[in-house]
């Protein structure tokens, strides 16, 4: 079957204010792709296809070469390429043999134009992480 | 129409890509390619997007082609663009059972909608969403295979460059070895047959994929086409121009003795 799981896309910071059957619709869409261990997923500096959920199997993500951390199965890379498709921000290799869900720009796309309140929260949403990115994290107590 | 065809239906390059039309218009004119089916671009999202009925579709037309297959990417034209995408050039070898079958095509959904690709087509100015057909055929296990071109690439002369190999020519196209250089005039008479160093050949495991074999010292600089060959390369290479025109690059292979089209393309030059 094709589709990510609803429960990960709730934890996506740009999904956070789609109810269950946008997220749906959005996991629809999803299908499935495989890496074998050692493979590069997406490539730092390279245009952004595509969006991933990790369905099993984990992943190192590079910056500049340096090792940052570890993803494994239920997290996800790469969605600000469902906007713009801009240049990746991270090389992404695959630490074991992977199992990725993956949504491309081109199919996330009519999705948001066919659906005014899904494109109306995201945009919404964007600008929550524009705030948050432009003001830092609020002050304590 | 139907989007699942026989490869010698395949007729439209906006359904099917520009590959599975070529190879369709080859059977169709008599030219000794190994049959198969073609998947428009919709089928091909469908069963990477693991449509049940997409997959039951495909399975059942790939029953009657037996044995391990080939599974290779169809470009789809747009808008009279050059479709020669970085990353939508892919053939999967050896690909067994239904659920290989599935991924491969999948893979190849996604060699279209990859990161390179997309990025190939934004510097080209396309910003519509990528269609690939896939060309399914039945695996041609050759002894010896290669390429061959009806005009020399190089010099412009008018005669038949080939190049082969022992076992699959992925290890030509790859550039694995270094092939056996042949040239042969448009009347048959063999100009130049100069040994290469053949120490690997690719062959199909039994489970699927492909592996690298050492070759048998004795055979690594020995040529592996005879004059009987080299002449029914030559036949091949006049029955493609008169289908297709003058220069053409043809992938070919001989299994249990019979020569078979691969692919033919027009000839393009380093930098065009």
């Amino acid at each position: 079957m094709s589709g990510a799981p609803i429960a990960v896309l709730q934890r996506v910071p740009l999904f956070a204010e789609l109810d269950e059957s946008e997220l749906a619709r959005v996991a629809s869409v999803f299908k499935e792709r495989r890496f074998s261990q050692g493979e590069t997923v997406i490539q730092q500096g390279s245009g952004a296809a595509a969006f991933f959920v990790i369905d099993s199997g984990e992943v190192t993500v590079l910056v500049d070469g340096i090792e940052r951390r570890v993803l494994q199965a239920g997290d996800y890379f790469g969605e600000m390429a469902l906007i713009d498709a801009g240049a990746r921000t991270a090389t992404v290799k695959a630490a074991t043999d992977l199992v990725c869900s993956g949504v491309t720009f081109w199919d996330f796309r009519p999705i948001v134009e066919e659906n005014g309140v899904i494109g109306w929260k995201l945009l919404q949403t964007l600008i929550e992480i524009y705030r948050s990115e432009r003001d830092g994290p609020p002050a304590p107590g | 129409m139907s989007e699942v065809v026989p490869l010698v239906a395949a007729e439209d390059t906006a359904l099917f890509g520009s590959k599975a039309v070529g190879l369709g218009q080859a059977l169709r004119d008599g030219l000794p390619v190994p049959p198969g089916v073609a998947l428009a671009g919709a089928v091909v999202d469908a069963v990477a997007g693991r449509d049940e009925e997409a997959i039951r579709r495909v399975a059942e037309s790939v029953a009657a082609l037996h044995g391990p297959l080939a599974v290779r990417s169809s470009a789809v034209d747009e808008d009279g663009a050059d479709a020669s995408f970085a990353g939508q050039h892919l053939t999967l070898l050896n690909v067994r059972g239904a659920q290989k079958l599935t991924a491969a095509v999948s893979e190849v959904w996604w060699s279209a909608n990859s990161d390179s690709a997309i990025t190939y087509r934004q510097r080209v100015g396309l910003f519509t969403r990528p269609s690939v057909g896939v060309v399914i055929q039945a695996l041609v296990d050759p002894e010896t295979a290669g390429v061959m071109f009806t005009q020399n690439p190089v010099t412009g002369a008018d005669e038949r460059v080939i190049e082969a190999s022992l076992g699959l020519g992925e290890a030509v196209v790859a550039g694995r070895v270094i092939p056996d250089h042949y040239r042969v005039s448009r009347e048959g008479e063999i100009l130049e047959r100069t040994a290469g160093r053949k120490d690997v050949a690719f062959r199909s495991l039994a489970d699927g994929g492909t592996f690298e074999e050492q070759v048998a010292p004795e055979l690594v600089e020995r040529l592996c086409l005879g004059d009987d060959q080299l002449a029914e390369l030559n036949r091949l290479a006049d029955r493609c121009e008169q289908v297709y025109g003058q220069a053409r690059d043809i992938e070919w292979a001989i299994s249990g003795g019979t020569l078979y089209l691969l692919q033919c393309r027009a000839v393009t030059r380093a930098g065009a």
